[in-house]
This record gives C-alpha cells, sequence and structure tokens, in this order.
C-alpha cells in the first residue's frame, strides 16, 4: 500500500532548512554509537521455540509451496569444507557472545563477535562469526610515563570502568594498555611521532564509557587529577574492524580452506555459517574480477490494509490483507519470484502465485516463513521502514502472534523495533521506526529519493511518473475495504494493485541504478551499505580520512565539542546578475571540481595546518607556506603532504580511471557499476570540503573550509578580472568581454561575438589561458555555451545548452523551474511554454500571446480546473496548526460534509481557490476540486492571477520587455470576465430555470425551445457552434477515459481510481460532467 | 437535347429501407457511464458466437477463463485483444516534461515493433507470445478465440487464431432485373480553400440527367440513390475553437453548409439522398455519428427524398443491403494495425464481425451501457467506406457463401471521383469529373 503521500503519517516531507535549531539538530548528526547486543538476551527460550516448530508441522503444505523458492543446494566440497568459501559481504554487524574456545584458546568470557553476512557467486547465503577482534582507542601519552605506570594507570582505570559497568560478567574490562608511537591529525608537526597509548577494552560499548572517565579526568599517584584527550573513540566497531582489516562496504571477502570452521551450533538459516578468526580473513579490493555483483536477492515488497472508513490504518485495529511480494536475483531483469498472500479466496493472477488464507494470522506466518525460505539479502519497498515493516510487526503484536516477528536470518531472533531520529544538516531531520531485520539489508526507495532527488512530490505515484513515465493507479482507501469485503475477483483486483505497488520500487531501483550506485558508494567510501541510508554524509569522509590516516600512522582526534564555539565563515561568492535578455552566445567557464582542487593545490589539510602560535615558534620559511586569503597558514607539501589532498587526488584519479574504463566497457553490468563508481568518486571528492566545514561534524576544521571558500571566492574574481582584461578591442579581438554572472565554480562571459563556433573557441582560449594562471590542479574548464540567455537574478536562469556547435543539447533552467509544491500546474506550464517560446521558437511575441490567451482563458473561466489544483500535505489535525491554512481548513470542511472521504492526516490535499464574499481570508476561499466540479463553484481568477501567475511569469518577462506588468496583466484581454452560477448557493433554492435563447441569451417564451425570434435565422451557425462543442468534448471525453482504462490495465471493468496526484484525474471527471451538460444543451435542437 | 425525338425518359425507382434505428442515440444520456459495459456487452455476444464454432475447430481443447489457465495445459480462451503500443499518443504526454520537444515519430501511423497483444475476458489478462498471432494485424477491441497453452513465464502461447468469420448473409434477390444504380459520394469539403465547385456541379448535372446526350441521360435516369458518405463541408479552422467570435466570422460558419444546401437541393429534388455526417461535418465527433440537423438544410430538407443519416449507416435498396461510414473506422485501424490495402481492413472488421473495433479505444464513441452497435450480426451486401485517398473495390466470399462487394469511395474534392455500383449485379465503376481546361 505505497500511496506515497495518503498514508504516510505525518512526514516532513522537505528536508527542514538547515539553519534553525542548529546545535539540536547537528548534536544528533552522525552520532555514533554503538549498541551491544548480546546474544543470549535476543533468542528466545527452547519452550518458546518448540512452539514454533510444531506450529510450522502444521504448515507443512505452505511450507512444501514455498520450498520451491528456496536457495540453490551447496555442493560437495562446500559440505566437506574442502574448499575456500569466497563471498561479497553486504550486510556486517555485532554481538556479544561467549569467546570461542577454540580459536581463542586462551581468552574466557563475553566477547564482541562480528557476523558477516553476504552471497557467494553460486547464490549461496553465509554467515561468517569473526572472533577475536577488539575494540580499542587511544590516548596521548602523558610525557614521562614509563611501563610501570603504564601498568599503574591500567589498574586504576579498570577499576573505574568496574564502578560504571557494574552488571558486567566479563573477566576484565581494559584487556590491555599498550605503548604506541603515534602522530595526531591535528595541525603540523615537525617530529614524527610521539608516544600514545593505545586502550583494549573488552566490549564495543566499553569504548564510550571509558572515554567518558577519561573525558572527566581521573586521578592519577604524582600526577594528580588529569582528564585525556580520546583519540579514535568516536569509531562504530564494525566500521573499526572493516578499517583494520581493510574491508570496505559490499567488497568479496575469501576464507582459504581450514581457516574455517563449522559452527557448533546452527544459529542462523544461512547455508553456510562457520566461524573463525579475523586475521584470517582476505579481503580482496573490488577491482578486476572482484567488481563484480554477487546473484544476492532482492525482495520487493508491499502491504495492503483495510483502514476503517475516514481513518488512516492503524495497526491496532485495521487488519493486514495482501502482501505482494517480488524477487529478483541481483543483474537479472525478470524476477525469479512473484506472489501475493492475501486475506480470503482471491481469483487467479496469471504469473503469480496467489496464496489465500482464511486468517490473518495465517497470512503474516505465511509472509513470515516466506521470508525464510526465499531468504533475501536484500529487502526494498516504498516507505517500508516508516510504514510497512513496523505496521506489521505492531499487526502482530495487536493480534498476539508471538512467532510473527522472526523475520532476520538469525534463528529465534526477534526483530526489534526503535524509533530512531535521523538528523542530518543534509537532510534535515526525520523521525521513522527502524526494524532490525538481522542480517539483511533494508533499502527503502522513499527514503533514497528523499536523499537523492528534489522532487515536488514523493508519493510513489509522481516518483514513477517522474522516472518511469507510467501513472499508477491510485485506489482510495475507502474503497479497498470495499474491494476486500467483495467477492474473489474484487479481491483479486486488489491484489493486482498490490503486486503493481511492489514492482515499482524494483523497477525503480533497476532504471536508476540504485544497488550499482550505492554498492559503489560502499566501496569507494568502505563504510557498509546500510549505512548509506541510515546515517548521514560525514560517516564516508570519516571512514575514508581513517583508512588514509591509519596508513600513515596518524590518529584522529575526538574533538566534538571543538565545534561548537568556532564562528561561522564566509561562504562562496557570487558575482552580481547583470539581468538580460542576452540573444549572443554566452560561454561558461567552470572550475571542475573547484573545492577539491583548491584543497589539492593549496594542500590543506588537519595535518598541514600551523596553529598562529607554531607558526611564530617553528619559524618556518615563507616558500614553503601558503598562507590563504582567509588568513591562515598552511605548509606546502615539500614539508608534509597533507592526507585530505592525498585522499582527493586518488578518488579523482580512480575516477579518471573508472571514466576511462566505461569508455572501454561493453558488458552492460560492468558498465552500470563503473558508472555507478565514477559517480561515488565524484560525489565523495565533494563532500570532503562540507567534512571539514560541519560545525558539529565529527572532526570539523573551519580553518580549511573558509580558506577553501576564500580561495574560490579570489578565483571567480580572478577570472573575471583577466577575461575582461585579455579580451578587448584593445587586443585585437572583435569585442569587449563581459562577464555577465558568476556563480560558485563558473564564470559566465559575453564575447560579443554572434555564433556559436566563435564563441567556442574564444571560451576554450580562455579556459586555456586562465588555467595557466593557477596552480595545478586547478583548472578552469570551457564546456557550453549558453544561446540565447535568459538571466534574471543569481541563481535563476535559463538558456539553450549547447555543447557543439550545430545544435543545442536541451533547454537548462535554474531556479525558474516551479517545481514547488505550492504552485499550480498551470504556472508550471506557463513558464515552460513560455520558456519554450522564447528560447527555442525564438518567439517573444508568440510567448505574450500565448501568456495573454492563458489569462484570458483563466478570467472566461474556460481554463482546465486540473491545472488550477493546489497539493499541500496535511501533517497535523487543524487545532495543532498555529496559523489557519486553507487546506486544513477546507480539510475540516471536508470532513463535516464526508467523513468517509475527508483527507486525513498525511494524506494530500488538493484545493482550488473559489469566489466568495469580499473580504473573505484565502484560508476560508479553499475548495475541494471535486465539489467545485460537482456544483459549478466559481473559481477566482484574479486569486490565481496575482498569487499565482504574476511573480513567475514577471520574472520571465521583465529582462525582455518593457512594461511586463501592464501589457501581460492588465492589457485588452483582462477586460471580459465569465463567472459560473453556483448550483448550490441559497439564493439559487429560490430561482425558477427560465430557458434562454442560445444565440443571444434573451429569455425564451414558452412555445419556443432553442432560439428566440430574433435568431431564427441565424440557426445554421448556432447550432454549428453548439454542435462544434460537443463534438470537442466527446473526444476529449473518449481520450481521457480509455486512457485510465489503459492505466488501470482493463478494459472490462470500471475505473475506479482517485488518483489525486494523477494530471488527468480532475479533467477526466470534468470532460464527464461537461459532456452531460452540452448533451443537454444539444439536445434542445432537436424539435 | 434531341427535340424532334422528343421522349419521356422516367427515372427508375427502388423501395428503401432504413436500419439506422440502431445507430439513434438521441435517448441516451451521459450519466457517468463508462466504457467497460461496451466491452462487455461486445464481449458477451461475441463469445456466445465464438463458444458455437469452437467445437468444431478444437474438439477436444476445453475453453477456459484467462484466470484458470494452468502451465503447459492446452486450452482455448476467448476474450477481447488489447494492443500495447509502445507509439500510441497519450493524453498524458500532454502533461510530461518535455511535451514539445518529442515530436510523433510518425504521426499517420503508430505502429512499433516492440508492440504485442493482450488477452481480456471480464476477469483477467495475459500476455500473447509466440510467432502465430501478429500484432501489426490486430487492433485492441477484437475479440477472438485462441488455442493455445500457458508458457513458463505467464504467457500465453497462442497456437491457432479462431475469427468469428463473416455473418451470415440474408439471400440477395434474383438477378434477372433491369440496371439501377447507386452513386457514393465522399468528401465534398465545400469551404475548403481548394474546393472547385464546378467539379461538383458537373456531377450534380450528371445525375439530374442534364449533361450529355439522350444515351447518357438514359442512363442517368437509371440512377436511383445517391449516397454522399461525409465531410461535405468544410468549417474553416480557428472559427470553432471555442474563443468568443463577432457576429461576422459568425456567419461564415455557416457558408459552406448554405453552398451545400442549394447542391443538394438540385439533387434532391431529382431523386433520392443519403447524406451522411463525417468527421469534418458539423456533427457530433463520436461514432455513431448523429444524423446533420435539418436547420442546416432549410431548402433540401423540404423534400421527403432527402434523407439525414447517421454514420454508420446501414439501409436496403430494393432488398440489397447497404452498410458503410465516413471512414473513420477504417482510418483509425490504418493507424494502428496494417494491411496492403484499405479493402483488407474491410474485410477484415467483416470477418471480426465488428464495425469499428478500436471505438472506444481511439475511436471516440459513445458510452452504450447495454449494447455494441458496431457488431454486424447480419452480413450486408455491399460495405462502404467514405473518404479515402482512391477508389478501390473487390468482392469477397464468405465461407457460406456470403458475397460482398467493398468499396472505398475517395475524396472527391481531391480526386473528381464517385462510385456507381449496379444494384443489380453489384458491379462498380468509378465516375470521374474533370475540369481542366486544357486537353
Amino acid at each position: 500500500m505505497n500511496k506515497g503521500g495518503r498514508k504516510r503519517p505525518p512526514p516532513p516531507s522537505q528536508p527542514s532548512p538547515s539553519n534553525p535549531p542548529k546545535n539540536q539538530a547537528l548534536n544528533q548528526e552522525d552520532d555514533f554509537v554503538d549498541e551491544d547486543v548480546f546474544l543470549n538476551e535476543t533468542l528466545i527460550s527452547e519452550d518458546e521455540e518448540s512452539l514454533i516448530l510444531r506450529d510450522i508441522e502444521h504448515r507443512q503444505a505452505l511450507a512444501d509451496r514455498l520450498a520451491k523458492w528456496t536457495r540453490p543446494p551447496l555442493s560437495p566440497d562446500y559440505l566437506g569444507q574442502s574448499r575456500s568459501v569466497l563471498f561479497q559481504q553486504l550486510e556486517m554487524d555485532y554481538v556479544i557472545g561467549e569467546s570461542h574456545k577454540e580459536l581463542l584458546p586462551n581468552s574466557s568470557g563475553s566477547a564482541a563477535i562480528i557476523r558477516i553476512f553476504g552471497v557467494t557467486k553460486e547464490g549461496h547465503s553465509v554467515c561468517c562469526n569473526v572472533h577475536g577482534f577488539e575494540p580499542y582507542f587511544y590516548i596521548s601519552c602523558p610525557p614521562g610515563m614509563r611501563p610501570d605506570d603504564i601498568s599503574h594507570f591500567h589498574q586504576i582505570l579498570e577499576a573505574r570502568m568496574r564502578e560504571a559497568n557494574r552488571n558486567s560478567n566479563v573477566g576484565k574490562l581494559v584487556r590491555r594498555i599498550e605503548l604506541v608511537q603515534k602522530r595526531s591529525i591535528m595541525y603540523y608537526q615537525q617530529s614524527d611521532s610521539h608516544p600514545f597509548l593505545k586502550i583494549v577494552v573488552a566490549l564495543p560499548t566499553m569504548v564510550a564509557s571509558c572515554r567518558g572517565i577519561l573525558d572527566r579526568g581521573i586521578q592519577l599517584d604524582g600526577l594528580g587529577m588529569k582528564t585525556f584527550m580520546t583519540y579514535e573513540s568516536n569509531v562504530l566497531f564494525t566500521l573499526r574492524f572493516m578499517i583494520d582489516c581493510n574491508i570496505v562496504g559490499g567488497n568479496w571477502i575469501e576464507l582459504l580452506a581450514g581457516k574455517y570452521k563449522k559452527t557448533s551450533k546452527t544459529l542462523t538459516y544461512c547455508q553456510l555459517e562457520f566461524d573463525c578468526l579475523y586475521s584470517e580473513l582476505i579481503s580482496h579490493t573490488p577491482e578486476g574480477e572482484y567488481s563484480k555483483m554477487a546473484p544476492f536477492r532482492i525482495l520487493s515488497f508491499d502491504i495492503e490494509c483495510a483502514g476503517r472508513k475516514g481513518h488512516f490504518p492503524e495497526p491496532s485495529h485495521d487488519p493486514v490483507i495482501q502482501i505482494a511480494n517480488l524477487v529478483t536475483l541481483q543483474g537479472e531483469d525478470q524476477p525469479l519470484i512473484r506472489n501475493v498472500m492475501t486475506l480470503k479466496s482471491c481469483s487467479p493472477i496469471v504469473g503469480v502465485d496467489v496464496m489465500s488464507f482464511d486468517t490473518e494470522r495465517e497470512v503474516l506466518l505465511a509472509w513470515r516463513d516466506f521470508i525464510r525460505e526465499a531468504d533475501p539479502d536484500v529487502i526494498i519497498g516504498y516507505n517500508i521502514c516508516k510504514f510497512d515493516l513496523p505496521y506489521l510487526i505492531e499487526r502482530a503484536a495487536t493480534l498476539k502472534i508471538v512467532e510473527f516477528p522472526f523475520l532476520g536470518r538469525i534463528r529465534n531472533s526477534r526483530v526489534r523495533v526503535k524509533d530512531t531520529t535521523f538528523s542530518s544538516r543534509q537532510y534535515g531531520t526525520r523521525e521513522s521506526k527502524e526494524v532490525m531485520i538481522e542480517g539483511r539489508v533494508q533499502f527503502d526507495l522513499l527514503q533514497v529519493m528523499q536523499r537523492d532527488y528534489k522532487l515536488s512530490s514523493y508519493s510513489l505515484n509522481s516518483v514513477s511518473a517522474h522516472f518511469l513515465s507510467e501513472q499508477k493507479e491510485d485506489v482510495h482507501h475507502s474503497i479497498i475495504s470495499d474491494l476486500q469485503n467483495g467477492n474473489p475477483e474484487t479481491r483479486r483486483r486488489l491484489a493486482v494493485y498490490c503486486l503493481k505497488d511492489a514492482y515499482l520500487p524494483q523497477r525503480l531501483l533497476d532504471k536508476l541504478m540504485f544497488i550499482y550506485n550505492y554498492v559503489e558508494m560502499a566501496r569507494v567510501t568502505g563504510v557498509p551499505i546500510s549505512f548509506l541510508l541510515s546515517r548521514g554524509q560525514s560517516i564516508k569522509v570519516l571512514s575514508q580520512l581513517l583508512r588514509k590516516a591509519k596508513q600513515k600512522n596518524l590518529v584522529l582526534p575526538n574533538a566534538k565539542q571543538a565545534g561548537s564555539e568556532q564562528g561561522t565563515f564566509e561562504g562562496a561568492t557570487v558575482l552580481e546578475a547583470k539581468a538580460g535578455y542576452y540573444e549572443k552566445p554566452i560561454a561558461t567557464l567552470d572550475f571542475a571540481s573547484l573545492y577539491p582542487s583548491i584543497m589539492m593545490a593549496y594542500n590543506l589539510c588537519y595535518c598541514t595546518l600551523v596553529t598562529p602560535e607554531d607558526a611564530r615558534k617553528l619559524n618556518l620559511p615563507p616558500e614553503s607556506v601558503n598562507k590563504t586569503p582567509s588568513g591562515e597558514t598552511f605548509v606546502k607539501s615539500d614539508l608534509q603532504k597533507g592526507i585530505l589532498p592525498e585522499i582527493l587526488e586518488e578518488l579523482l584519479a580512480a575516477r579518471k580511471r573508472a571514466k576511462a574504463d566505461l569508455k572501454e566497457a561493453k558488458d552492460p553490468l560492468e558498465k552500470a557499476v563503473l558508472d555507478g563508481r565514477q559517480l561515488a568518486l565524484k560525489i565523495s571528492a565533494n563532500s570532503v570540503y562540507g567534512f571539514t566545514g560541519a560545525t558539529v561534524g565529527q572532526l570539523p576544521c573551519l580553518e580549511i573550509s573558509s580558506s577553501v571558500t576564500s580561495y574560490g571566492r579570489q578565483m571567480i574574481e580572478h577570472t573575471k578580472k583577466l577575461v575582461e582584461d585579455k579580451f578587448t578591442t584593445l587586443n585585437g579581438y572583435e569585442h569587449n568581454a563581459e562577464v555577465i554572472y558568476g556563480d560558485t565554480d563558473s564564470v559566465m562571459v559575453q564575447f560579443g561575438i554572434s555564433t556559436v563556433e566563435e564563441a567556442m573557441n574564444l571560451g576554450r582560449e580562455a579556459a586555456e589561458y586562465i588555467s595557466g594562471t593557477f596552480i595545478k590542479p586547478i583548472k578552469l574548464e570551457f564546456e557550453k555555451i549558453y544561446y540565447p540567455y535568459l538571466l534574471i537574478s543569481k541563481k535563476r536562469y535559463a538558456g539553450l545548452f549547447w555543447t557543439k556547435p550545430d545544435n543545442f543539447d536541451k533547454m537548462d533552467t535554474k531556479g525558474i523551474e516551479t517545481v514547488r509544491r505550492d504552485n499550480c500546474l498551470l504556472v508550471k506550464n506557463l513558464v515552460t511554454d513560455c520558456l519554450h517560446k522564447i528560447l527555442i521558437d525564438r518567439d517573444i511575441p508568440g510567448a505574450v500571446q500565448y501568456v495573454k490567451n492563458a489569462i484570458s482563458d483563466l478570467l472566461m473561466n474556460r481554463m482546465d480546473l486540473s491545472l488550477l489544483v493546489i497539493t499541500k500535505g496535511l501533517t497535523k489535525t487543524g487545532d495543532d496548526y498555529e496559523v489557519k491554512a486553507a487546506h486544513v481548513e477546507l480539510a475540516e470542511r471536508m470532513r463535516k460534509r464526508d467523513a468517509a472521504t475527508a483527507p486525513n492526516v498525511g494524506d494530500r490535499v488538493p484545493y482550488v481557490i473559489i469566489k466568495a464574499a469580499k473580504g473573505a481570508k484565502a484560508y476560508e476561499r479553499s475548495e475541494d476540486p471535486i465539489y467545485v466540479l460537482e456544483n459549478n463553484i466559481p473559481i477566482d481568477p484574479h486569486y490565481y492571477l496575482e498569487n499565482q501567475i504574476s511573480k513567475p511569469i514577471l520574472r520571465i518577462f521583465e529582462p525582455i520587455l518593457k512594461n511586463a506588468s501592464k501589457d501581460l496583466l492588465h492589457g485588452s484581454h483582462t477586460r471580459s470576465i465569465s463567472i459560473s452560477t453556483p448550483s448550490n448557493s441559497g439564493i439559487m433554492k429560490f430561482a425558477t430555470k427560465q430557458l434562454t435563447c442560445i444565440g443571444c441569451k434573451a429569455l425564451l417564451r414558452k412555445e419556443d425551445h432553442t432560439l428566440c425570434s430574433h435568431c431564427k435565422g441565424r440557426e445554421a451557425e448556432l447550432y454549428c457552434k453548439t454542435v462544434a462543442q460537443v463534438s470537442e468534448l466527446e473526444m476529449l471525453f473518449g481520450r481521457l477515459w480509455t486512457q485510465c482504462q489503459e492505466c488501470q490495465g482493463s478494459l472490462h471493468q470500471d475505473v475506479l481510481c482517485t488518483s489525486r496526484d494523477c494530471p488527468i484525474f480532475y479533467r477526466r471527471k470534468k470532460a464527464q460532467k461537461d459532456m452531460a451538460e452540452a448533451k443537454t444543451q444539444l439536445d434542445r435542437w432537436s424539435f | 437535347m434531341g427535340m424532334e425525338k422528343e421522349k419521356n425518359l422516367h427515372r427508375l425507382q427502388c423501395s428503401y429501407a432504413s436500419l439506422d434505428e440502431s445507430f439513434e442515440i438521441s435517448k441516451e444520456s451521459y450519466r457517468g457511464q463508462q466504457y467497460s459495459h461496451i466491452y462487455y456487452a461486445r464481449l458477451n455476444l461475441m463469445r456466445s458466437l465464438l463458444y458455437s464454432l469452437v467445437s468444431n475447430w478444437k474438439p477436444f481443447s476445453p475453453v477456459c477463463p484467462v484466470l484458470e489457465l494452468e502451465e503447459g495445459k492446452e486450452c482455448v480462451i476467448i476474450g477481447t485483444l488489447y494492443k500495447h503500443m509502445k507509439l500510441k499518443p497519450r493524453v498524458l504526454d500532454e502533461y510530461s516534461k518535455e511535451k514539445s520537444t518529442i515530436p510523433l515519430v510518425k504521426p499517420h501511423n503508430f505502429i512499433h515493433s516492440d508492440d504485442y497483444l493482450i488477452l481480456e475476458d471480464e476477469k483477467g489478462r495475459v500476455k500473447l507470445g509466440g510467432n502465430f498471432i501478429s500484432p501489426s494485424v490486430y487492433a485492441t477491441g477484437v475479440v477472438v478465440a485462441l488455442h493455445g497453452k500457458e508458457s513458463g513465464a505467464g504467457d500465453f502461447l497462442v497456437l491457432d487464431v479462431l475469427e468469428a468469420g463473416l455473418p451470415p448473409q440474408i439471400d440477395r434477390p434474383l438477378k434477372s432485373r433491369e440496371d439501377k444504380y447507386v452513386v457514393f459520394l465522399s468528401g465534398l469539403s465545400i469551404g475548403r480553400s481548394n474546393s472547385n465547385p464546378l467539379q461538383f456541379q458537373l456531377l450534380i448535372d450528371h445525375i439530374t440527367g442534364h449533361l450529355g446526350d439522350e444515351m447518357e441521360q438514359s442512363i442517368a435516369s437509371q440512377i436511383v440513390h445517391v449516397i454522399i458518405a461525409g465531410n461535405s463541408v468544410e468549417i474553416p479552422p480557428g472559427l470553432l475553437n471555442g474563443q468568443n467570435l463577432a457576429s461576422k466570422d459568425l456567419s461564415r460558419i455557416a457558408e459552406p453548409i448554405k453552398e451545400l444546401d442549394i447542391m443538394l437541393n438540385q439533387i434532391a429534388a431529382g431523386l433520392p439522398l443519403d447524406i451522411m455526417p463525417g468527421p469534418n461535418d458539423p456533427s457530433n465527433f463520436a461514432l455513431p455519428q448523429q444524423p446533420l440537423h435539418r436547420c442546416l438544410f432549410p431548402g433540401s430538407s423540404a423534400y421527403n427524398t432527402f434523407r439525414s443519416c447517421t454514420n454508420p449507416h446501414c439501409f436496403e435498396l430494393d432488398n440489397v443491403r447497404f452498410l458503410g461510414t465516413a471512414g473513420q473506422n477504417v482510418d483509425d485501424l490504418d493507424k494502428y494495425s496494417e494491411a496492403k490495402d484499405k479493402l483488407e481492413f474491410m474485410e477484415r472488421t467483416l470477418r471480426w464481425r465488428h464495425l469499428a473495433p478500436t471505438a472506444p479505444n481511439t475511436l471516440g464513441c459513445y458510452p452504450y451501457t447495454d449494447k455494441d452497435p458496431f457488431l454486424i450480426d447480419i452480413c450486408p451486401h455491399v460495405y462502404f467506406v467514405g473518404n479515402q485517398n482512391k477508389y478501390e473495390t473487390r468482392i469477397i466470399k464468405g465461407s457460406e457463401g456470403q458475397l460482398v462487394r467493398l468499396i472505398c469511395v475517395p475524396k472527391f474534392n481531391e480526386t473528381g471521383v464517385a462510385v456507381v455500383l449496379n444494384l443489380k449485379d453489384l458491379e462498380c465503376h468509378a465516375l470521374s469529373f474533370g475540369t481542366q481546361l486544357s486537353s
């Protein structure tokens, strides 16, 4: 049941802007905390287990049916453990269990066991328990500490830890303290290394508690109370493990024969389950053969719930009636399994396994069994994390089906549901439920869409319309119950929708290459795949930084608090836009990866930054340092090569390589991988700068980020100056060049010449000339020409985009594509069509006429209503809103009219603004479009003219026309106005209807039906007019209704769809009504 | 005209019976009904018909609803075809982002090699596979029986196709009578900028006996009926786009119609005339198009020989059964399927027993609730479509001895050709009028 906007509980659908409660939001960002899960606590008791097993026996018939979907059987060499195991790991977690006696004979008690889940290339599922890896962190060794002191320190720390962890049954809490030689990444230091203490603790959570103790201070003999700065104490345990074993997300891991042991007791449903030591893992770099993907199983599913009338489905009341599933092997285009589980009988669906059950309990348990048998590695769907999965779990709890929530790969381990708040500067704050399904990656397409794309609506319908150009039939939830309560056929119909909703996420996944892009991102940045969706940007940079630092023997301080004190810094620069309509080619000079190049060129890094005191103290030769425009000092690479520049160099070199390979690649799968990789590399390179600037992030360093932006500003200014100095008539060029606009990393130049080809040549010349004046690798590139170019203001422009001299590539717009949701479609259409006319057809009078016609149509009440519909999400009930809002008021009014179909919280409310008494507030004038259609309620054209159309249109036309406002909005075309008479207003009840002449609207005498005596002579022409209207409506009626038949995929059944997101929904309704009226009108002629 | 041998030529007569009743929708209204009913009615009738044929066709295969298909089991399924077409223009495309940048690939035909067929009954649909059934031949809305089996992927592998075939025909009256001619005309397009009034006047003079010598006049006297198959006028575009018009423009609308009335007046004074509306005429758009309103023809409608008819039009002349349209049914098939000529499309519609299978899918039609008026239950003797590019004709034979004369009536305005049919033997010839002055 993925109705996106409709059923979603209040989503803060647009990421809220970052500024407001900055500290709160950012404190939560990437608050990396390990959570120890004790194996014994998650497993249920033997009694319960046998109960469940008995239950399974009862369900043997079903089991047989499910059995055909199991994974391929193991070959003998796997069974005999005579071969090495090679698998692609997808998910990783850890549990606390007993230390492995055989593998680790010297230790005992609880220990963290890392579980790696993955798939072999034959498609076998693997669970690998890794033993022996211990959590640790560093502190800098106080000067003068000798080995004796260390053991003393160890004792004190152990004692303090005991106090904090009283209940722990672990033998030794602080396992060891080792003296190591390391260096902090912060600031340029002349000496190579300093002594550090590596503190190894028993369990991952103890890192945090130990850090707390050291942060607060510890009483040391002879040294007094002393606090310690900790290093790398905020690294998640699994990430620590991956870094130390050189494992990156989604890569291939190999264990040679004999280096692993089959587990003594099978705890998981995986085919291959074994124990090994962490030192035995062979991690393969994702290159060549190892860049491929294993055939892992992707489950896409969707549920339908029968809601009560007027309520959003709630798990405490409303049953789950259908679950549709689609399992696809990674890399195949056809699904392996298609099935649907229904409550009550359901007619068969061709090509789909329909499983019907009499009770909800059976449906739920069948699904649980299905998950176990089909054993998906990745679970996808639309809004599954916030809706479908929690709903299933809560529903099972309501029905007291204790044996339901066993969906993970660990036998007898119940899934856990957590309320989480995910906040990040980039994505805003989102509340969600997290359902932990052990061993399976959850990939919610809604989350991905919200992360990766800026769309006006995130309903599955509009997302699939956007990316797949497919409209999805939408059935109102009040109809769902009716269909469920009907017969097997109506339930089948419901099942077909449900299947489509399960199918669309898979289509999106394929179409947008999410698997490739996300796996490659995990490989490039080195984090587990599940981190990419559940965590922010900074962990990706942190992971790379930690890996690089480890190579260089550097350690990262845990400098969280440092951030809040630092101020903000000046952002990127924008050269003032010289607004206008440019009919000559405009060349665009772009800095390729500007911020990364600046960091590389000037060697900006944590470890090259010189503090002001050091600058004085160290007395560095001026030729070895760079003073940045913002006043910071960084050493040049001959003294110390920065590791951020090094990471960036590697990322960019890898991207270059990936792009080159992409050109060579023939196999589409290989291409997909490479394209995903180059994209991931690009994104990663660009996020490094942001990492240093995230004031409350993991390792903020505003010295770096402010230096980067200051260099950026300097470069834009520099470019502008050079261009305007060099390309002048004085220097022998035909015209004086003019920089008309410049943004973060690009500069727009008008060279004054009139052909695209010449502009391209000059652009290239300029780019080359100016690049020569920069330090490598900063490079100015000539990429494209805009011609013609409509520059409205900063960050708002439109133009035709040329990369080759003969043909333009596309129309490019920034900032004026009115994708804002609270605009009606009319605005969007008008803007797009006008731009089209202005830029492509070069027909400014045509564009003006077009706008005038549209305005006239609006005033004459000829406008298609669907173009006027404004939609807003209802996020809470009326009382909770502080300010009265149009859509909330409307929802209240609709509830009074008919509670069953009124919008609920979470729905999107479409409305139009109607004409009302003078002085009525805007929020009182909102009305349901359907109601408006049915009752002929006049819309308020002036509201649309003034509040919707005027601004965007004037914005476009002001640079072009002198009197835009006067011409467009107040011309003669605005003189005639037609307002329809409402059929339900109070006064109409007392009015008698009298026929008027079709020709002149004069009242008719009783004996006439059609025309007055005066118009009789014009019969023919008036009839032609009437019949032409009828004919036009008939054409529209036919096209609209057959389209909806097509969309619903059935000719013999009535269209039920009520998708208000669909562009033709209101038009279809209107055509139906208009048609009836026009026919009556036409019938008046048949006398 | 010979003055001395003055001999009275009498125009021959023939009996006329209109069978248009089923195409009249004056009583019907739009009450929110949808198009599913018409498909439902069509499928129901056609299924009982096909069902009776299946026992001879595949005696050993069970007839099975689509939902009860089992993998690998051979059976017969009956249902409505739906053709999935990649290039088919959709009303939704008007709203897509790149609406103005993608032109129609081929505006006259939307066939693509990726098209595929789906068979649907009231409850379910199944995609058709195999090479036996070619998507380019069929169109959405045709009801057929298919023999085959479900393949593993959920497709139905078609092994054989059964169409309903030509409907039964009422015997044509014996041939032993005199020659009587019927004239077919279409696409006069009066009012179009290039229309040539002289051409039409010559035609009128010919059929009313004002042209040629006695020999010709005696032939003219044997013309017993004139059929005008649509598109008689063309109202200047831009006058009827819904914008308000000045009264001067309003009167321009009626000018072509006035001229038509004058011309028809001349015919109607001499012999019976049926006029059908076409897509360009001032009639409704959806099929069946209703008769052109009498108020448009103040002159001709005074004659009882003048009949304004529906499109499609069905009637009998001396018990010879005629069925025809103004051409929309065949033109639409031409956009969404392929054939070697227009006659083949006509033949198919007869075999499918449906005059306009693509209605309502791509051809506008009234949303009937209880019937499908386009089903052909009795085979006509003459089947004509108007407004074609060229004159074509052929006789086809049915399996039960049915004989049907197929006629494509060309656009008169462009070709100057009218078609003449002899009622006696259903022989057919073209009557061509040229007005070029040079030789």
